[in-house]
């Protein structure tokens, strides 16, 4: 199906199209600040907003829920599964979070898959929005390439004017669909019409300043970060960085690209009966790594740093084949100790080139 | 009529859904651990390897991680040797016979006990490593003609701590395997040896390193000083095997706790071979 160009309205009605038999969640301001919640009409959504606090991943891996419930009879027990299909829109999700999202689901997608997650996320529908400039200083998706995604949503809005120069009236967004579902819900609602020549050239236009509009923060490639990250392993800089972390988990809270969980039970005030419970953990806070007997195979600040940036920077990517860290940003905007993920990668890589050169 | 549409396709198994086991018998090996003897009771069988681990729930308090202690030639039931440090193992210590639990596995990736085949084994515990260690060595005596010489070497910090001393005495009696027992701390009725469980490498014989498997278990400050004598004895890096411990909570390579650098215990261990640990610094610390 090729790309459809909606005028505002037509897009607002669009996405209410969407979430005509779903529930619709998206981008809600509140104050200055924008989180991905709950609205009843497209209208209530800020699609022009910062990126949200939080990254989308809490509507279909939320912080805490109900896996199973069990009874306890007199000498034995019987168990119920619990499945959470709630369908649901999911609305102007960007790129790098896209990409986050299809992390997650090649984790939880993995044998033994996870049917819980699996059947949250076959309910969901996602209607991403592309960014033509960086959300914010701190993100970095420009020198990962995750500021761009071609799969992993059901349809994509390119919005192919400037909202702070064109007028309303000549706003023009590009929709284009990724999947059968989202090709049938954009043929089904009929809106728009199909891109002319002048579209086209917006097209092109819209994505010859995309590729400039994102500066380098990143000293060194992209595809270097694995190995930077490795060869890091006995710098000195977690130890610098790390005294300043409270281990308060913070960072790990709105990555898109964490999904640690713990695993506990919850009992009836009578003991009878309960739930297996499944809820957020991060690998920042001190318990992270305590086995049973108390010993904590991470207990300094400096080991727990590390752990987190070796997981995004090479880790994952080692394990995955996928970006195991995004470029949001958030982790360096939620720190109350200012630490920069950023930094610490160019702080890497700067070490090593003084190696190399003191070498060479 | 019976369409596609119509027929109930079969939910996919749930890797969190426990399956019910029946305790069958238990009984006490030291001050701090018991053994419990369990059937799955759907008739199903447990199908382990050596080494595997099971996820022990008790539906109110919470799961713990479990090396199977027996091995899985012998028969529906499995074994686990339960050391009582926390509050699930609390829990499994007051089971009486006939009470059920959930458990989740097998899990892990046990022994390769095929890449054992035609070799000498030694195999080499440190206190409860005994417990996953006798899935090995029950494996081995029943699979005897399978392997070459069989040697087993096995420290406690004291005589009271000494486990599985009826499986120590029987296994001693066999021709088949070559037991060598000490204690780190031994008392005025201790007749064995004595000394760390790396003492006993002065007694064995010399094997052919290219021909021999280890298997190490035990407390992290054992493995350095074990391979230390596996290395002086020129057996391969890649047929050193080590069980590690850590906090495993999914037990399916999901949900973090216990991974090793790039490495998740859970599914890529708990066994590792030697070459692989010296990838991963946070292996023994």
């Amino acid at each position: 199906m090729s790309a459809r160009i909606l005028n505002r309205d037509e897009l607002l009605r669009l996405i209410d199209e969407a979430a005509r038999d779903r529930r619709l969640i998206g981008p809600v301001r509140r104050g200055e600040r924008t989180f991905y919640e709950a609205a009843d009409r497209a209208a209530e959504l800020d699609l022009d907003g910062p990126q949200c606090v939080y990254s989308p991943k809490a509507h279909f891996f939320p912080p805490e829920e109900t896996l199973l419930t069990f009874e306890r009879k007199s000498r034995s027990f019987v168990t119920h599964p619990v499945r959470h299909e709630t369908p649901t829109a999911l609305v102007a999700v960007r790129p790098c979070e896209i990409h986050g999202i299809r992390l997650l689901d090649h984790v939880f997608g993995a044998a033994p898959a996870d049917e819980g997650y699996l059947a949250r996320r076959r309910a969901t529908f996602i209607i991403a929005l592309d960014c033509f400039r960086p959300c914010r200083d701190e993100a970095f998706c420009g020198d990962l390439g995750t500021n761009t995604a071609h799969l992993g949503f059901d349809l994509m809005i390119r919005r192919l004017s400037d909202p702070e120069e064109g007028s309303r009236g000549a706003e023009r967004f590009e929709l284009t669909s990724a999947t059968e579902d989202g090709a049938s819900l954009l043929s089904r609602a009929g809106l728009g019409r199909t891109a002319d020549r002048a579209d086209l050239d917006a097209v092109r236009a819209y994505e010859r300043s995309k590729a400039s509009a994102f500066p380098r923060r990143l000293s060194c490639e992209a595809d270097r970060l694995p190995e930077v990250a490795q060869r890091g392993y006995t710098s000195t800089v977690w130890e610098r960085t790390a005294a300043r972390c409270y281990s308060c988990g913070s960072c790990n809270l709105v990555c898109p690209t964490c999904y640690c969980f713990n695993l506990r039970d919850e009992v009836s005030l009578d003991g009878k009966s309960g739930a297996r419970v499944r809820e957020w953990d991060g690998c920042q806070l001190r318990e992270f790594a305590v086995v049973a007997g108390g010993h904590n195979f991470r207990a300094a600040p400096a080991e727990r740093l590390r752990h987190r940036v070796m997981r995004k920077a090479s880790w994952i990517a080692q394990r995955t084949g996928l970006p195991g860290c995004v470029g949001c940003g958030r982790c360096d905007r939620a720190c109350t100790a200012k630490i920069s993920l950023v930094e610490i990668l160019n702080t890497l890589a700067r070490e090593q080139d003084h190696d190399h050169a003191g070498h060479s | 009529m019976t369409t596609l549409d119509t027929l109930e396709l079969p939910e996919t198994k749930d890797p969190y859904e426990p399956v019910v086991a029946r305790l069958i018998e238990t009984e006490p090996l030291t001050e701090l651990e018991r053994l419990f003897v369990f059937e799955p009771s759907d008739g199903q069988v447990l199908g382990h390897r050596p080494g595997q681990f099971v996820q022990v729930w008790i539906p109110g308090v919470g799961e713990a991680p479990i090396s199977i202690c027996s091995s899985p030639t012998r028969g529906r039931t499995f074994e686990l040797c339960v050391r009582r440090v926390g509050e699930v193992t609390s829990h499994l210590h007051r089971l009486t016979a006939g009470e059920e639990i959930g458990v989740r596995g097998p899990l892990g990736n046990g022994f390769d006990m095929t890449a054992m085949q035609g070799q000498n084994v030694l195999v080499i515990a440190g206190g409860l490593g005994l417990a996953p260690a006798r899935s090995v060595i029950e494996y081995v005596l029943d699979e005897r003609a399978r392997f070459d010489e069989f040697h087993v070497l096995y420290g406690a910090r004291s005589p009271a701590e000494v486990l599985f001393r009826h499986d120590l005495i029987r296994w001693r009696h066999r021709e088949a395997i070559n037991l060598l027992v000490t204690v780190d701390r031994p008392d005025e009725q201790w007749r064995g040896r004595s000394g760390v469980v790396t003492k006993l490498f002065a007694d064995l014989p010399r094997l052919n390193p290219e021909r021999t498997c280890a298997v190490v278990i035990g407390p992290p400050v054992m493995f350095k000083f074990v391979v230390v004598e596996l290395l002086a004895r020129g057996i391969p890096h890649d047929r050193i095997f080590c069980s590690l411990e850590r906090r495993m909570r999914c037990g399916i390579g999901k949900c973090g706790h216990c991974q090793i650098n790039a490495d998740y215990v859970c599914v890529d261990g708990p066994v590792f071979t030697y070459e692989r640990m010296r990838e991963l610094p946070e292996a023994v610390t």
